[in-house]
């Protein structure tokens, strides 16, 4: 009697599953690539904004010549290509590429609140919110966030459950077209930075939106790190495995 | 056809990526590789000069107002059809890229070459892109042509997933882009 | 819509196949598809931002959003093309339906209807019914009067047509999240770069 009890339990789970998933899959859609492009593009976008921002405060001396520039800013609106862009950080100053870096977190922020109500309201089967303590929290950015963003789930979670994560993601999609040298000289480690400032500041987000909202509560930093061997597939590639290492200080 | 060499051609003319499959196949230097590459550019512009004027006014007058592009490629199904794997399609859904004939963007210009020895073939983007496949088989059979073609569009499709989306990629500059390689050395596998 | 009336259609179907089951078949089967929530969500965020580091100086944030449509439009147009491999078009007709029924419709999943053309045929405008970049979007007061909130649009379509050597202006005229009736863009053909156009393909 109890195995039967356990089995339409696991068929309830089920059938909530599909069903879950049948009202992800009807949802309205857009296409993948522009939704990568989007993502990635926010980068050199952060960069071009703290350029343009810099720029008028040296002109700001002449009034004159900023209002010329500003109609020339709207004649030629193109503005600079992406790539040159992603240059243009390696140039700038230390508190230029640390402001850059906090404009793509904050995007990566509010995206994240915004999400976590998303997930929240579509009826997901995996969510309760009974008792949801910070691990079913953090459990939530791993399946769930993850996966509506970057069509994957991270790959492994480490605790010491006393509130230092590791959410490591041994291919984090959006660098995967990158291109850079296996041994990545400290300007190209520097040049993938700003891009997981973003979901550094998801992370963040969905805590916060999830109750651990305190000034300084969370931090969150993402690197590098080598794969395990067992993930290691193309040797010669540079790796595409983040770790994030979340800190969060709980209130006893 | 074993394909030897793929190259693309930016709409400059620059050379931005070479690559060879076939490793005892004779070798150029990189920079004979620009050369060939500079060549091609001007000899595409000149047989386009070349077409009689009368062949020019009946295409179109013939096809082109009808809107009718004046051939289509067959879709060739076979040709290199990833297996089973769907994560290699990339952005693209589906057992492959593309499954229709297409309108070749490149109506006038050159196609084709051949020696007794290879064929080199030629296919031409609408941005003004050229990527080219040299084979080590001699041939004008019009079934090779369309294989080839289908073939580099697929590259073509390869770049536009891979390599437009690497967001450090400069089109003046050659492209280093490792998926890009992995793929394309996978589809020329494949024939 | 009393604009709709002005549209014209393009006779010339192009291929066997008209561009709307054409555009409708590679959207269902040949592209990988995500939430068009998030889509929204994130895009949202991103326009948020740039209107907090611009201190809601809302021009500046319209022309940042224009120039980084720009840069995506650039690179998307390979996409379009590699999986679409449309002929060139003929006429500023034909372009603003493979625009929107093929382009809208694959990467977005809308087709905006085609309207208001000028009287010399070399401007039209695009009406937006549905706009995944501004689903549940409401603008405050301030920025309802200056932000074009999907500005992206116009310049990664500025961006895709010069790539084609199209020299378009395009422009939003109008934004149902400004209060107005409709969205409209506007794209309007300054020249076609023969130049520029490969050898090769006439």
């Amino acid at each position: 009697m109890g195995d039967s009890g356990l089995a339409s339990e696991v068929n309830e789970h089920q059938r909530l599953q599909l069903q879950f998933q049948l009202f992800q899959e009807s949802l309205p859609k857009v296409d993948e690539t522009i939704y990568r492009m989007l993502l990635n593009e926010a980068v050199p976008l952060a960069i071009s904004v703290e350029k343009s921002l810099t720029h008028h405060k040296e002109d700001a001396t002449g009034q004159l010549e900023a209002e010329l520039d500003s109609k020339l800013a709207l004649e030629s609106q193109q503005g600079d290509a992406s790539h040159k862009l992603l240059k243009d950080y390696l140039a700038a100053d230390q508190d230029q590429q640390t402001r850059i870096k906090t404009r793509l977190e904050n995007i990566g922020f509010q995206l994240g609140q915004k999400l976590s109500q998303l997930l929240i309201f579509s009826n997901n089967p995996n969510l309760s919110f009974k008792d949801m303590d910070l691990l079913s929290v953090m459990k939530f950015v791993c399946r769930d966030v993850w996966k509506q963003v970057f069509g994957k789930q991270i790959d492994n979670l480490k605790t010491n459950h006393r509130g230092t994560f590791y959410l490591l993601d041994y291919n984090y999609k959006p660098i995967e077209p990158f291109t850079l040298e296996e041994d990545l000289s400290d300007q190209e480690q520097k040049l993938i930075e700003p891009f997981l400032h973003v979901p550094c500041g998801m992370i963040r987000g969905v805590l916060a939106s999830l109750g651990f909202e305190k000034e300084g509560q969370v931090t969150c930093q993402a690197t590098l790190v080598d794969p395990p061997d067992s993930k290691q597939a193309g040797a010669g590639t540079f790796t595409k495995s983040v770790s994030f290492n979340v800190q969060v200080l709980v209130g006893r | 056809m074993a394909i030897q060499t793929i190259l693309v051609i930016n709409k400059s003319g620059g050379l931005v990526y070479q690559r060879d499959f076939i490793k005892t196949g004779a070798k150029l230097s990189s920079n004979e590789y620009l050369i060939l590459a500079g060549t091609l550019q001007g000899v595409v512009a000149i047989a386009s000069q070349v077409t009689p004027k009368a062949l020019q006014i009946s295409a179109k007058t013939g096809s082109k107002t009808a809107n009718e592009p004046s051939q289509l490629i067959p879709y060739v199904g076979s040709l290199g059809a990833p297996a089973q794997n769907l994560s290699d399609m990339g952005s693209f859904m589906g057992q492959d890229f593309f499954n229709e004939s297409f309108p070749s963007w490149n109506q006038s210009g050159l196609k084709h070459v051949t020696t007794d020895q290879l064929s080199m073939f030629l296919y031409q983007t609408l941005t003004g892109l050229k990527f080219v496949a040299i084979s080590t088989q001699s041939t004008t059979n019009a079934m090779a042509v369309s294989i080839a073609e289908n073939l580099l569009r697929k590259a073509y499709c390869l770049y536009a997933d891979y390599v437009m989306k690497n967001p450090f990629h400069d089109p003046e500059m050659p492209i280093k882009c490792e998926l890009f390689d992995t793929h394309l050395a996978e589809l020329v596998g494949q024939l | 819509m009393s604009a709709n009336s002005a549209s014209i259609s393009a006779s010339s179907a192009g291929p066997k196949k008209s561009l709307k089951t054409f555009g409708d078949d590679i959207w269902k089967n040949k592209t990988a598809k995500i939430n068009a929530e998030l889509f929204t969500l994130t895009y949202g965020s991103i326009v948020s931002q740039l209107c907090t580091d611009f201190e809601r100086d809302f021009k500046k944030v319209n022309s940042q959003l224009y120039a980084m449509g720009y840069n995506i439009g650039v690179r998307l147009i390979e996409d379009f093309l590699a999986r679409t491999a449309l002929p060139r078009c003929d006429s500023l007709a034909q372009t603003s339906e493979v625009i929107s029924k093929c382009a809208f419709k694959i990467f977005l999943n809308v087709t905006p209807q085609v309207g208001n053309w000028s009287n010399n045929k070399d401007a039209f405008s695009l009406f937006l019914d549905e706009n995944p970049l501004s689903d549940f979007v409401e603008l405050p007061m301030d920025a309802a009067k200056e932000l074009w909130y999907s500005n992206i649009l116009c310049g990664v379509l500025r961006g895709a047509l010069e790539m084609v050597q199209m020299d378009c202006d395009v422009w939003f005229v109008n934004d149902v999240l400004r209060g107005g009736q409709s969205t409209e863009m506007r794209v309007k053909l300054n020249r076609i770069m023969k130049d520029e156009i490969p050898a090769g393909e006439d």
